[in-house]
C-alpha cells in the first residue's frame, strides 16, 4: 500500500491505495466519481480523460500512485453551485451528446483545449480532441459546441 | 500524383422488421398528479433521440406542452412492449403507437369530462393545453388538473397499439413488399487519391436525406453526421482483420474507427415528404444514413484514378495494389 495526497475537484483527500491500482479505478471505486468511463483500457478511447495539473490523461493508463500531489479534474468537477459549465451547456445546446458514454471525456479534452488556446479554429478543436473516439455523432455537433463555448 | 474525383451513391431502404415478422408497438397514457400526463413506452433510448421524438409526438397529439408530459421508458414493469430499438423503426412504428395511445386517452377524457359537465353528449368537445372544453361554449370546461385531483394518480388511462403491414415475400420468387415504409438517400463525395500514398482525403460530402417529417430537425442532422462517419471508417479504415472465424484486429489500437480529424463537416439536407401512414409523416432513419456513403466514395475513387476498388476498407496498401494490377493489366493489352 502506497500513501498519497492529491486534490480532486478541489477537495484534498490522503488515501492509501494498491500499488498496483491505475487511476480510473481510484476515481472510480474510492472516490465514487463514476463520470470517469472506462472504455478501451488501453489508451486508445478516451472515454477516461481527466485533467491532471492541466494536461489531459487516460486515467487507465495512470497509476493511481503516480497521482500523489497532484490536481485532478474529472467530470463532476465542472459544474460549480447548481449550474452547469459553459462546454456542458454547450454540448446540450448544440446536440453534441448521442449515447453520453464519450461526453465527459470529450468535455474534458474541450476544456483543457480552452484553457490553453481560448480561440481555437476549427482544424485546432479537431485536433484537441481527437484522443477521444466517438461512434455516435460524426464529431460535428461536438466539434460546434466548442465553438459555441469558446469565449463564454 | 494527386488526382480528384467525385461520385455519389443512392439508397432505398425499408424500415421495421420486414417481410411478413409481427412487428408491434404498445403505449399506455395516464392522467398523473398535478395534471401532468405521463407516457409509458418500452422502447430504449440509445442516444437516437427517442425519448425525445416520441415524447414531441404525444405533446404534438395531445395539443399538449412538453414541459407537461412525463416521459417513462425503459423500466419492464412499467413499460408496455414497444419492441426492439432496431431497424430503424421507433419514430415510425412506437411513434404510431404514441400516437394512438394519444387519441384513445382524448376519447377517454372526453367521456369523462361528458359526465362531470352534466352534458347530453361529448360531441364538440375538444382536448388542448390540459383543458377539456365544449368548442362553442368555452366555458364549460374542466382541466387536466382537476381531473387528477378527483380522480387520483394514474386512474385515467389508455393503451395504443401498432401494428405494422408488413408482408412476407414469395419465397420462390423473391417478388413481393417486405417493407413500408421505404427511406431514400443520396451521397455526394469530392476526394482527393494520392496515387504515391494511397491515401484518400475527402474534401466535400453532401448528404440529403428523406425523412417523411423531421419531428426534430437537430437529431436527424446528428444521426445523418453519425452515420456518416460510421460509413467513412468502413469504407476507408475498420477491418477486423477475420481469420478462420477469430478477429484478430479486436481492439482500438489496430481496429481503427475515424477521430475528429478523419471527419469533415457533412453539408446535410434534410428532405421532408410525409409518409401518409406515418405519425406526422416522420419516418426513421438510423441505419439508412450509413448505406448511400460507401458507394459515394468508392464511385469517386474510380473517378479520381479509373480503377474500381472490390474490396474493403480501401486502406493505403490495398489502393496501391489496385493501381498496380490495373497498370499491369493495361500494359498486358
Amino acid at each position: 500500500m502506497v500513501k498519497i495526497d492529491l486534490l480532486v475537484n478541489g477537495k484534498k483527500h490522503s488515501l492509501e491505495v494498491e500499488e498496483d491500482m491505475r487511476l480510473i479505478d481510484l476515481l472510480r471505486e474510492k472516490l465514487g466519481l463514476t463520470g470517469v468511463k472506462e472504455g478501451c483500457s488501453e489508451g486508445e478511447c478516451g472515454a477516461c480523460t481527466v485533467i491532471m495539473d492541466g494536461e489531459v490523461v487516460n486515467s487507465c493508463l495512470v497509476m493511481a500512485f503516480q497521482a500523489h500531489e497532484s490536481n485532478i479534474i474529472t467530470i463532476e468537477g465542472l459544474d460549480g453551485e447548481g449550474s452547469l459549465h459553459p462546454l456542458q451547456q454547450a454540448f446540450i445546446d448544440a446536440g453534441a451528446v448521442q449515447c453520453g458514454y464519450c461526453t465527459p471525456g470529450m468535455i474534458l479534452s474541450a476544456k483543457a483545449l480552452l484553457d490553453k488556446n481560448p480561440n481555437p479554429t476549427e482544424e485546432e478543436i479537431r485536433e484537441g480532441i481527437s484522443g477521444n473516439l466517438c461512434r455516435c455523432t460524426g464529431y460535428n455537433k461536438i466539434v460546434e459546441a466548442i465553438n459555441r463555448a469558446k469565449g463564454v | 500524383m494527386k488526382k480528384r474525383g467525385r461520385g455519389i451513391g443512392l439508397a432505398f431502404y425499408g424500415t421495421g422488421y420486414g417481410n411478413g415478422f409481427p412487428d408491434v408497438s404498445r403505449a399506455r397514457i395516464r392522467l398523473l398528479d398535478d395534471g401532468k400526463v405521463g407516457i409509458y413506452v418500452g422502447s430504449t433510448e440509445v442516444g437516437q433521440g427517442a425519448k425525445t421524438v416520441l415524447m414531441q409526438i404525444g405533446a404534438e397529439a395531445l395539443k399538449l406542452d412538453v414541459e407537461e408530459i412525463v416521459f417513462i421508458t425503459e423500466d419492464t414493469s412499467l413499460t408496455p412492449d414497444a419492441g426492439t430499438a432496431a431497424a430503424s423503426r421507433q419514430t415510425y412504428n412506437t411513434g404510431n403507437a404514441v400516437k394512438i395511445a394519444c387519441e384513445n386517452f382524448i376519447e377517454r377524457l372526453k367521456e369523462i369530462a361528458k359526465e362531470e359537465l352534466n352534458l347530453n353528449s361529448s360531441y364538440g368537445l375538444k382536448v388542448e393545453a390540459g383543458n377539456i372544453f365544449l368548442d362553442f361554449f368555452p366555458q364549460k370546461k374542466i382541466s387536466f388538473k382537476e381531473l387528477s385531483k378527483s380522480y387520483g394518480s394514474g386512474n385515467i388511462e389508455a393503451d395504443g397499439e401498432f401494428v405494422a403491414q408488413t408482408i412476407m415475400m414469395d419465397p420462390e420468387t423473391g417478388q413481393g413488399a417486405p417493407y413500408w415504409p421505404y427511406t431514400f438517400n443520396a451521397c455526394g463525395i469530392e476526394l482527393v487519391v494520392d496515387t504515391l500514398t494511397g491515401l484518400v482525403e475527402i474534401e466535400r460530402a453532401v448528404f440529403a436525406q428523406d425523412v417523411g417529417r423531421a419531428v426534430n430537425p437537430h437529431l436527424v442532422e446528428g444521426q445523418m453526421d453519425g452515420g456518416f462517419a460510421m460509413a467513412l471508417g468502413y469504407i476507408l479504415f475498420e477491418d477486423l482483420n477475420l481469420k478462420d472465424g477469430k478477429i484478430y484486429n479486436n481492439k482500438f489500437s489496430k481496429y481503427l474507427i475515424p477521430t475528429a480529424m478523419d471527419t469533415i463537416k457533412v453539408e446535410n439536407i434534410i428532405v421532408e415528404d410525409p409518409e401518409s401512414t406515418a405519425p406526422y409523416g416522420a419516418k426513421g432513419i438510423g441505419e439508412p444514413v450509413m448505406i448511400p456513403v460507401g458507394p459515394a466514395i468508392l464511385n469517386a475513387i474510380y473517378d479520381a484514378i479509373g480503377v474500381r476498388i472490390t474490396e474493403l476498407p480501401v486502406t493505403p496498401e490495398r489502393l496501391i495494389k489496385a493501381i498496380q494490377e490495373d497498370n499491369e493489366r493495361k500494359e498486358e493489352i
